[in-house]
């Protein structure tokens, strides 16, 4: 065992990430790398803004407004456009944030144990218990909505799971005998941090962080569709919500493409992630990969 | 081992569909009601819960008090025209406002079989005045009330035109009910909704939203048409109207050609009496003060552009006179705004704001730009934007903010904005209204701010003209004072009126065509009138 | 070591006494924080009336509901009244708080618990039949179809169900919880009307619950199959069923269990979204309006059973986890 755990991280290395990842993983990092493209080229890649009207109220796709218009007659292709630098970057700083911060909690409590521990849980338990939707319009009405706010109270409430699970997870991983026997030959924490902890942990942070991320996009989308984001960014969510808040929009045509395009953008971001989640996991767990 | 597996993985598909098939039986009960001897009309609305309908306790927002008004009457009702007597046969304004005699109606009777009697409507006024009726404006106006014979007298504080709309609309209680109630919010037992109504409360449920209302077979009035009255909750209107589970919907304009075509279906553009006005904060900024930059707003904003887009046409442009086109005192020559960018630019330009050197934005002459902030709720953002831009092109910045309604209603309150979108109902009530709408809280020190949230212009002409209709009761007087008061404000510009809402109703006349307007009310289904013959106190006046 | 078990018990409870004064006192001032005035109307929804109410209407209804006392005194009777027992009167509904919330629950409590355990059956079963054929066909066709089903959220979900199968197929009823005005037509009528509303709720809640589970299942369970013991069960020749009941559940069973308990607090702020495309008279719906009008000691008797629920959720998961895995519990208490 410890042998094949040897000659892994040598393979890991030798190999390009490219490599590694099925094709299902390599047709989501395309999608992630194109719409992070997108995101980034928004101001050369639309010839309308995406502020002001551009065309009629609520024209059909054409080769001029590729994606139609809204019902204010502003381009939908440009919202789509600008909306993925919002989504992205609420996805990706939550998932950093609470990621990040949910497993050093998780680790630290865990295998700390005593007094941190104990209050680490309770602010856990204090968390998990308050109906974060409330909370959210709540503090939404404090602060003012802004994609910061959103990206702050999203990550405040996310970290809480990833932490409870790392830490259940250290807590059997500490029962291990292999582990107990390095701690008798006086292994430092460090050291079985690194050697032992991190390998194992690893797979659950990184599945937890890429499921963050497409949570994050996700509550992003629904605090926008409830009409509680940030209303001048112009999120997928918003657009959707602006569209969920025509009236009839549903016996007319105009969802074909005002609710459809921003439903696909966000359905094939997060399944993206998700199946980009897959692979690393696979890699990061290399048991998991070889059986 | 393969086969094995291949067991397995059936047998937990199995499991799968087995679990997820509930029982998915269709109801069948549904009709048995309508099956059974002379079918009673029946009409079904949409639901939800508005509050028991007592006229305490039904919810401050939503139509709660329309189902209220089914059980209750009141002095006076209204028809298409105006306010018609009801259980007050006659009524006589006397000392200049200032004393109101109604002579109530005999032989009525509560629907738990008590006479009602002018002790009872004495009661009433008395109770109201104590207790903060959800639905009714003359808390703590009043002086002094006392029955005699058939005639109840009401001797306000001091003389005020509305009340006698105030008054009429005020429910009349059973005294031999509320008189031990101290608490009349928090009294919700079945005796709180016995009224002497054309309707009686059968059936409520808080947690579903659903109403259920029998005719009065005992009414003292014209006679109810509609046997009972359903309110049921939906999710999609339209689709429970085409499944007939609705016999009346409001249709938005897209969806129009949908049903135009098919004749059993009747629809009806309603009164434009619902509107959105965006507020300027005099107090707070400064710039605001110059009726020039005031006018100059009105010009860069195209409010029929807003009805066609927000509202895809089903709406009226505001009218800077403020009263809706559709109110019975709505004047139509006052100045007019079109919508003109050039003319506002030279308007600002007047006022000083300049845009030097080919910059988008002007500046004030103290060299900061020029630049507004515009409080609006999570539903006007759309609004908002337009706004924003149009008022971009003649060099005004916006700044949108938007909070949430009871966040924006606070700070609307505490006049902590500069620009601000606020939307509601009302808009066909009795012209008092201008009061709030024009000078807020200034006129006089306990007019309700919470109606108003208008900073406020201080502008001696209009102030006194709107004393003068305060307290006018001659009705062709207060005409002429109100007509002079749009003019004026046409002139001044306090408010924008953006645009007042004219949604359309769709129901099936060949089920129900009693359907009516109230003078001063977008709904059908919230008059009275709509469910009751039209004779006696009812019969249409021509 | 009795001793000391009893005595981390106590512990153990007064961390969960601590935890439920905390949140008592966050929800008496979250929903204060908020801005504005829960007797303030000065807009109204699009078309919707609202009841102005003077000045002087508002100084004496705060004054009635005690809201003109300072925030201690208010924190101190709310506090005493919890103590009797008292959730207080609602100021926008007009009854008692926990009335309202009674005739609210067992709905709320119908969609989630049917749809935590569906979703929990379902996802176990698909996660462990996935992991044990991990990178076959089936796993393949599992994994990305679940993930998709996961990723779409729950109120885009229901619009689509509520569209395609109630409005389009006419299968199930549009909204609310049974058939209203129908007459009386017996015990299984009305049960087969109130499942026949439920159904698709239930079904999206399921369905956006399902995908969690089963990745979590799925994860757990390769992770567990990878492990010594159960190669050595299949060199042993056991069947794979056998393995899968026998050796791997019962150890993949700790951190799912972890997760279904967890996911109850959760529950809540997913069905708000759903109950509304529904219409299902739940407590999300009782909890979005009462938020939205500022009904302080509505939202707080919300906030307070969603919190019980949860708390006790929790001490139930911990007890579980610690019979699942009894280690963890010696560990605490050999650790310093």
């Amino acid at each position: 065992m410890n042998g094949l755990e040897m000659t892994y991280p040598a393979t890991r290395r030798s190999l390009p990430l490219w490599h590694m990842l099925s094709g299902s993983g390599k047709l989501a990092l395309l999608i992630l790398l194109l719409m992070a493209g997108v995101a980034l080229a928004a101001p050369l890649l639309c010839r309308h803004s995406h502020r002001i009207a551009s065309g009629p109220a609520l024209a059909a796709p054409s080769l001029v407004h590729p994606m139609g218009t809204d019902e204010l007659g502003v381009d939908l292709w440009a919202q789509i456009a600008y909306g993925a630098r919002i989504s992205l970057l609420v996805g990706a700083a939550t998932a950093l944030l609470a990621g990040v911060g949910g497993a050093a909690v998780g680790i630290v409590s865990g295998y700390q144990g005593g007094l941190a521990d104990r209050l680490t849980m309770r602010l856990i338990d204090i968390l998990l218990v308050l109906p974060d939707l409330p909370v959210m319009i709540v503090l939404a009405a404090f602060f003012g909505p802004s994609v910061t706010t959103i990206i702050v109270v999203l990550a405040a409430f996310s970290w809480t799971a990833t932490a409870r699970i790392i830490r259940s997870r250290v807590l059997i991983l500490k029962e291990r005998r292999y582990i107990k026997a390095a701690e008798l030959y006086g292994a430092g924490t460090l050291y079985l941090l690194r050697r032992h902890f991190l390998p194992e942990i690893f797979p659950l942070a990184a599945v937890g962080m890429i499921r963050l991320a497409g949570r994050a996009i996700v509550a992003e989308a629904g605090l926008s569709f409830l009409g509680l984001g940030d209303p001048t960014s112009r999120s997928w969510g918003l657009i959707m919500h602006h569209a969920l808040s025509f009236k009839g929009i549903y016996y007319t045509d105009f969802w074909k493409w005002w609710l459809v395009f921003p439903w696909l953008a966000l359905t094939l971001v997060v399944t993206s992630l998700a199946l980009l989640g897959r692979d690393l996991e696979k890699l990061a767990d290399p048991r998991i990969g070889r059986s | 081992m393969t086969t094995k597996r291949l067991l397995l993985f059936s047998l937990l598909l199995f499991l799968v569909a087995a679990c997820d098939r509930e029982p998915s039986e269709r109801p069948k009960a549904q009709d048995s009601t309508q099956k059974c001897g002379a079918a009673p009309l029946v009409i079904r609305l949409e639901g939800g819960d508005w509050g028991y309908p007592s006229p305490f306790a039904h919810y401050p927002r939503g139509p709660g008090g329309f189902k209220m008004a089914l059980i209750f009457d009141s002095l006076l009702e209204r028809d298409e025209k105006g306010l018609i007597p009801w259980l007050a046969e006659d009524y006589t304004i006397q000392e200049n406002g200032l004393v109101y005699r109604f002579k109530i109606r005999k032989n009525v009777r509560w629907q738990d079989g008590k006479p009602l009697t002018p002790e009872d409507v004495a009661f009433s006024f008395k109770y109201a005045d104590r207790h903060a009726a959800t639905w009714s404006y003359i808390h703590e106006s009043v002086q002094e009330v006392s029955a005699d014979g058939d005639t109840v007298m009401v001797r306000l504080k001091e003389p005020l035109a509305l009340m006698l709309d105030s008054l009429g609309r005020t429910r009349i209680i059973p005294k031999h009910i509320w008189e031990k109630v101290e608490r009349p919010k928090e009294f919700t037992t079945p005796e709180a909704t016995i009224g002497c109504g054309p309707y009686l409360l059968t059936e409520y449920s808080k947690e579903h939203g659903t109403y259920r209302f029998q005719a009065n077979k005992d009414y003292w009035g014209p006679k109810p048409r509609i046997d009972s009255i359903e309110f049921v909750p939906v999710s999609e209107p339209i689709l429970a109207y085409e499944n007939g589970e609705l016999d009346m919907i409001a249709v938005t304009p897209d969806l129009l050609p949908r049903f135009t075509a098919d004749p059993a279906n009747k629809i009806v553009r309603n009164p434009a009496f619902w509107g959105y006005r965006l507020l300027l904060n005099q107090k707070d900024l400064e710039l605001l003060r110059d009726v020039r930059v005031r006018r100059a707003l009105v010009y860069a904003i195209n409010r029929s552009e807003l009805v066609e887009k927000i509202e895809r046409g089903a709406g009226v442009p505001g009218s800077l006179g403020i009263l809706p086109p559709d109110h019975i005192m709505a004047v139509g020559d006052i100045r007019q705004y079109p919508f003109d960018p050039a003319a506002a630019r030279t308007l600002l330009e007047e006022a000083g704001l300049h845009a030097t050197g080919g910059e988008a934005l002007r500046l004030l002459p103290s060299g900061e730009k020029v630049s507004m902030e515009l409080l609006c709720s999570g539903q006007e953002v759309r609004m908002a934007e337009l706004l924003r831009q149009w008022l971009a092109e003649v060099g005004i910045e916006i700044t949108i903010r938007s909070v949430d309604g009871k966040t924006r209603d606070d700070r609307v309150r505490r006049q902590a904005y500069q620009l601000a979108i606020i939307g509601h109902g009302g808009w066909g009530g009795d012209a008092g209204y201008l009061v709030s709408h024009l000078v807020g809280d200034v006129f006089t020190q306990d007019a309700s701010p919470s109606a108003s949230g208008t900073a406020g212009l201080v502008n001696p002409e209009l102030l006194g003209l709107l004393v003068q209709q305060n307290v006018e009761v001659d009705p062709e007087k207060r005409r002429q004072l109100i007509g002079e008061i749009q003019r004026k404000a046409a002139e001044l510009v306090p408010e924008i009126p953006l645009y007042y809402t004219a949604g359309r109703t769709m129901y099936r006349p060949a089920k129900y065509d009693g359907w009516i307007n109230m003078f001063d009310h977008h709904s059908l289904q919230h008059s009275k009138l709509s469910y009751l013959e039209r004779t006696g106190p009812a019969a249409i006046r021509r | 070591m009795e001793m000391k078990a009893t005595e981390q018990n106590r512990r153990r409870f007064f961390d969960y006494l601590f935890t439920l004064f905390i949140v008592v006192s966050l929800n008496f001032a979250l929903p204060r924080l908020m801005p504005g005035d829960p007797f303030l109307y000065l807009s109204g929804d699009h078309g919707e009336e609202i009841a102005r109410f003077s000045t002087d209407q508002i100084d004496a209804y705060r004054h009635q509901y005690g809201l003109d006392k300072p925030w201690p005194a208010q924190y101190a009777a709310s506090l005493f009244a919890l103590l009797r027992g008292d959730l207080g009167y609602s100021i926008y509904y007009n009854k008692e708080v926990s009335t309202i919330l009674l005739n609210r629950l067992p709905w709320t409590l119908l969609l989630v618990l049917s749809a935590v355990f569906f979703s929990t059956v379902i996802g176990c079963l698909l996660g462990s039949l996935s992991a044990s054929f991990r990178g076959k066909a089936l796993d393949r066709l599992l994994y990305p179809l679940m993930i998709a089903v996961a990723e779409i959220p729950a109120f885009l979900l229901g619009l689509m169900l509520l569209f395609f199968l109630a409005a389009g197929l006419r299968l199930f009823p549009l909204s609310g919880a049974m058939t209203h005005f129908a007459g009386t037509a017996g015990f299984w009528h009305t049960f087969v009307d109130i499942a026949h509303h439920a159904f698709l709720p239930v079904l999206t809640l399921t369905m956006v619950r399902t995908g969690a589970m089963y990745l979590l299942a799925r994860n757990a369970m390769t992770t567990v199959l990878a492990r010594d013991y159960v190669r050595t069960a299949r060199a042993k020749g056991l069947s794979t069923a056998r393995i899968l009941a026998r050796h791997s559940l019962r150890n993949a069973m700790v951190p799912i269990v972890t997760r279904v308990f967890l996911s109850l607090g959760g529950l809540v702020g997913g069905a708000i979204l759903v109950e509304n495309v529904f219409a299902y008279p739940g407590l999300g719906r009782l909890m979005r309006e009462s938020v939205l009008v500022h009904d302080y000691p509505m939202i707080q008797g919300i906030f307070l059973l969603v919190t019980g629920a949860v708390l006790s959720a929790n001490f139930l998961a911990d007890c579980i986890y610690r019979r699942l895995d009894p280690r963890i519990g010696l560990s605490t208490e050999v650790q310093p």
